[in-house]
């Protein structure tokens, strides 16, 4: 019985990522978007995509508002964590014209869920 | 360079010893059989009715269950028959027995003394190990070749003698020697192997045994030990007895 | 228990036999004390042991492995290796473990300086003469040697050959187109040599010259024709014997090992399937006490390049002009589903020989759901009125289990040869001939059983004296303490079969074996699907469904031959559904590619009863899919949707038909053999005739089904094997 306490409170206080709490995690989220929002003219410029920026800054928010119920705050910051690399690959160029292009195209094709488009696939 | 080394690590080259492989020995036999027009296995093959009666002597000494042993004598028979072991009588001895074939291919093989290619009436045996080859078989096997005109493993074309080279038949102490099937040509000189071989091609049957005069294996130059008469009874015994 | 001279298994003539057989019957009348056991130790670690365990199998018991090459669990004991030497305390000299009893209280020292140097020793000299050729070897990775030479060997080597004198070689030998020979590298084990002679009966192999010509052959030329000679491959420590087909394809650790079961044969022997590259390259047996011991049968071991030929790959449609056409399996379901929704409930369907447990239900299900009961097996088992037929699962089965077979003192085998129709029970035969004194008689055509047995004759008619007991071989049957009777399923398939079955099986049951749950009556099946089937409610035999002139017939790889262009209506529409373009294919006006039993995870259950499941090795060809799911996306299109979606569904289907088909492994108890003798009185309908098997000789066993007949190891096997009778 004691030894169920400890571990208890170890389950209700996880180690937290970078933030402490709600606010501190929005603000690193607001800081993010600002530094996307800022590049945005870059990514068109250097990676001469057929977009304008306009149409990038509505993808940028369309990407941040599929997180918007998230609430778990370390799960917040592992989000956060992923748009600073997506961001440092943009801006160092690391990814490539097709790259960016993905955030407007899925390329894969989503998994048959019945039966019989199943079959006729040949997936499992 | 390599016998300086030998002298700077003595010990390390005591060490080091090395399965030394001798010059491979082969046997002159095959141990797998190829049909030649001599030997195959459409070749018949029947005991004579002498030698049936003696299967049946023979096969009496093993008990019901163990018939196999029987296996050699039978061998035997087939052979002393042909004059040598065509595979037709393995299979024949094979069959007498109730056994698969290879179980009389495995013996009729590993016995030395059974003729599996086909070998000439008189089958002459020189011994060429040390004994005999100190005593001069060198000489005896060079004169039994030249007299034949063949080499050793090698038969005359009349079917008459086949040569081969043998080991240490037991009668060393009258080397030089040859066997001829069963019969000892002992103390020989180049000599006697020719008059031995002359009369064979004759059909005649030299006597067997040693050939300088020795009745057997005793001291060529007569006796050196037990040369007095053997004491009478109660020699050496205390006299108080 | 060492060294018993296999009298039997060597002898062929009769009369010595008779003599042995009584007395060692003599000898077992006595009943054995129960032997006090010894206490030995091995490396300091006390065991008990029964008197007679040999120092070798004592150490196993505690889990020490002493190395070994010529030993082996199944074969009699050859000690001449001497690799298995051991030192053991107050001996002057290690002892071969393999072949020295234990005596009391010694102690044995596997891990010696005396011992590794013994096994060091041994180890040298084989490899003095063992060529270094590991790097073409195809035994390389899975070689007894290497590893014990890696392991118990010596770290340097003393081997100079500065004369480039050369190792001994020994010539190959050409012994057929299965186990390919490198007889340079045999170390002299003799296990093959044992294996021919004790295990298969074929006394071809032996040792022919001595000393350093000694050579492991046949002597004269002559191919090692036998059923079971894929097993010296497995057996041979080193490459001497390999696997031909398979010769420089892979090596052992490239390869992934799946678990799977055979069904070339209706025993299910358990294998192991090494695929790489989405290929089977080659099946290897797995053990299983209860079936297979350690063996496989040729066929199931070298058929397995039939599964890559003559597949089936793409759905087809026959054109209005006759042509099939390779189509999508859109098209193709359609089309099928078309035919099917016009035909109403005339809809009917064939199973072949190699068809699951999962395909049989889904299959069942649909029909039912369409209104139809015809559903049948190709196979015919009696099943008129009179006859307890299939309803009875006692009837159909292999009911004393297929080990048992070998601890049963009298055999009366019926219409059937085993060594052909089922090797490994014909193995467990031969092993109780040879060791526990077991007499078999058989009534059908003469055939080479690779054992002595009494042949009754093969006029159907002594099958009804049996039956009727006047026979004398009846009597013997009836005093017999472990009768058996096995009758082979083509006999019951015979127009007349019912008689078989209702003579025979009132008679079996009419014995009294000494043991109350002897079972006498056996059935040996041939088709591995067979007993699935009949378990299902499949009816077996075609008739039926010949009679009711169905408009739609699902042909479940049907190769038999049973349906035909000319029992079927002319407007049928045929659907073939299998994984090889065999016999059935045809006639079919729809073929929908289904998987081999490599490729799916798939139930199938034994002659004996017992339920056993295939994993999948590798990916069905082309657009070749899973059977039992073709079967349910037919369902969908055609409207009637069948309520499972993924394999525990399915199965969950099985239990709830039969729960044993899900129970992996196991044996169900079989019941009411009363009753179904009862039913099975003796029909008014006399048997006529003589009986006749449809594998007589070697040449009719190597291809028997779809996958042996597209193999072509298994055609030069057919060719070798004539062309040797031809010359023979």
């Amino acid at each position: 019985m004691a030894a169920k306490e400890p571990v208890k409170r170890v389950i209700q206080q996880v180690r937290p990522i970078l933030s402490l709490d709600r606010d501190e995690a929005r603000r690193r989220v607001l800081n993010l978007y600002k530094a996307w929002y800022r590049t945005i003219p870059f990514i068109v410029d250097k990676f001469d995509i057929p977009k304008s920026e306009e149409q990038c800054k509505s993808k940028l928010r369309e990407m941040f508002l599929r997180h918007k119920e998230v609430s778990d705050v370390r799960v917040i910051d592992m989000l956060v964590i992923k748009g600073q690399m997506e961001l440092k690959e943009c801006t160092k160029q690391w990814k490539q014209k097709g790259h960016v292009m993905n955030y407007w195209q899925e390329t894969v094709e989503p998994k048959p869920a019945d039966f019989l488009s199943k079959f006729m696939s040949g997936q499992n | 360079m390599l016998s300086r080394s030998k002298l700077l690590f003595p010990s390390i080259a005591r060490n080091i010893r090395c399965i030394s492989k001798s010059a491979t020995n082969l046997s002159d036999n095959l141990f797998v059989h190829r049909d030649t027009p001599e030997d195959n296995p459409n070749i018949p093959f029947e005991f004579d009715e002498e030698n049936k009666r003696r299967i049946k002597a023979i096969l009496n000494n093993y008990p019901e269950g163990h018939k196999r042993g029987a296996m050699i004598p039978l061998l035997d028979l087939a052979q002393r028959q042909v004059g040598w072991l065509p595979i037709s009588a393995m299979h024949k001895v094979a069959e007498v027995l109730g056994l698969p074939n290879m179980r009389v291919y495995e013996v009729a093989t590993f016995y030395t003394m059974f003729l599996r290619k086909p070998t000439g009436t008189y089958h002459v045996q020189v011994c060429t190990t040390t004994p005999c080859w100190l005593k001069g078989s060198d000489e005896i096997l060079d004169a039994c070749k030249r007299k034949l005109g063949i080499g050793v493993g090698e038969t005359t074309k009349d079917m008459k003698f086949t040569i081969s080279e043998v080991e240490c038949l037991g009668a060393c102490v009258n080397a030089p020697m040859i066997a001829v099937n069963d019969d000892y040509y002992e103390d020989l000189s180049v000599k006697d192997t020719e008059e031995i071989l002359d009369s064979l091609a004759k059909g005649q049957q030299p006597k067997a045994g040693p050939r300088n005069g020795r009745f057997a294996s005793e001291p060529a130059a007569g006796l050196t030990s037990l040369t007095t008469e053997p004491p009478g009874p109660g020699f050496g015994v205390q006299s108080g007895l | 228990m060492l060294r018993v001279p296999l009298t039997r298994a060597i002898c062929l003539t009769h009369s010595s036999r008779v003599l042995v057989t009584a007395s060692a019957r003599l000898q077992s009348n006595i009943p054995a004390k129960a032997p006090e056991k010894v206490e030995v130790f091995i490396d300091d670690q006390p065991v008990m042991v029964a008197p007679g365990t040999t120092v070798l199998q004592a150490a196993a018991q505690i889990g020490v492995e002493i190395p070994r090459f010529c030993y082996h669990e199944r074969l009699a004991v050859a000690g001449n290796c001497r690799m298995c030497l051991v030192e053991v305390e107050k001996s002057p000299k290690p002892v071969a473990a393999c072949a020295m009893p234990v005596m009391k209280g010694w102690r044995i020292k596997t891990n010696s300086e005396m011992t590794r140097k013994a096994r060091e020793g041994v180890m040298e000299f084989l490899l003095a003469n063992h060529p270094l050729d590991c790097p073409i070897c195809d035994q390389g990775g899975e070689c007894d040697l290497q590893d014990q030479a890696m392991v118990f060997g010596s770290d340097r080597s003393r081997f100079t050959d500065i004369d480039h004198a050369g190792k001994r070689a020994v010539e190959d030998k050409d012994i057929g187109p299965l186990v390919k020979t490198i007889m340079t590298r045999c170390i002299h084990c003799t296990r093959c040599i044992r294996f021919a002679s004790e295990i298969a009966g074929v006394d071809d192999f032996g040792t022919t010259g001595r000393g350093n010509e000694m050579q492991v052959g046949t002597y004269v030329e002559k191919l090692f024709l036998t059923e079971l000679s894929g097993n010296v491959i497995d057996l041979c420590p080193v490459g001497a014997l390999t696997n031909k087909p398979y010769s420089f394809s892979a090596r052992p650790w490239e390869v992934r090992k799946i678990d799977s079961i055979d069904v070339l044969d209706a025993l299910g022997s358990n294998i192991v399937v090494s695929t790489r590259t989405g290929e089977v390259l080659r099946i290897l047996p797995r053990e299983n006490e209860d079936i297979n011991e350690e063996w496989l049968s040729d066929k199931s071991r070298f058929a397995c390049d039939g599964l890559k030929r003559q597949r089936l790959i793409t759905p087809m449609l026959r054109k209005p002009n006759g042509e099939l056409e390779a189509v999508e399996w859109e098209t193709a379901l359609i089309g099928v589903a078309q035919a099917v929704q016009n035909a109403g409930d005339k809809v009917a369907a064939v199973a072949g020989s190699l068809v699951d447990a999962e395909q049989l239900i889904a299959v069942k299900d649909l029909l039912n759901r369409l209104g139809s009961e015809l559903l049948c097996t190709e196979q015919k088992f009696p099943t008129a009125d009179g006859t307890s037929g299939t309803d009875f699962r006692s009837n159909y089965l292999l009911n004393s289990s297929i080990a048992a077979c070998e601890e049963a003192d009298l055999v009366l085998l019926v219409g059937t040869n085993p060594r052909y129709e089922a090797p490994l029970l014909n193995t467990r035969l031969r092993k109780g001939y040879v060791h526990k004194e077991q007499d078999i008689a058989l009534i059908g055509p003469k055939v080479d059983l690779s054992y002595r047995y009494e042949h009754l004759g093969n006029s159907s008619s002594i099958v009804q004296d049996i039956a009727s007991g006047k026979h004398p071989f009846a009597q013997r049957l009836k005093s017999a303490k472990r009768p058996l009777v096995i009758v082979g399923a083509n006999a019951l398939s015979r127009s007349d079969g019912k008689a078989f079955l209702a003579g025979l099986h009132s008679f079996a049951n009419q014995l009294t074996p000494e043991d109350k749950n002897w079972k006498v009556w056996n059935v040996l099946q041939t088709n591995a699907s067979q007993v699935a089937a009949l378990d299902m409610g499949y009816k077996a035999g075609v008739e039926e469904i010949v009679a009711a002139g169905p408009k739609v017939l699902f042909l479940l790889g049907a190769d038999g031959g049973a349906i035909n262009k000319d029992n079927i209506p002319k407007d049928c529409f045929v659907v073939y559904l299998g994984h090889h373009g065999d016999n059935g294919a045809p006639l079919a006006h729809a073929i929908l590619p289904g998987a081999a039993y490599t490729e799916k995870q798939a139930t199938y259950v034994n002659t004996e009863g017992r339920a056993q499941q295939t994993l999948v090795a590798i990916t069905p060809p082309g657009m070749a899919r899973d059977d039992w799911k073709i079967i349910r996306a037919l369902s969908e299109v055609i409207g009637t949707s069948l309520p499972y979606d993924n394999l525990d569904e399915i199965r969950d289907r099985l239990e709830d038909v039969a729960p044993h088909l899900v129970r992996y492994g196991r044996l169900e108890e079989n019941n009411f053999y009363a009753q179904a003798a009862q039913l099975a009185k003796l029909q008014a309908s006399s048997l006529q005739g003589d009986i006749d098997v449809k594998q007589r000789t070697l040449a009719d066993f190597f291809m028997t089904d779809s996958i042996s007949r597209a193999s072509p190891t298994m055609a030069k096997c057919v060719q070798a094997v004539k062309k040797a009778q031809a010359t023979a």
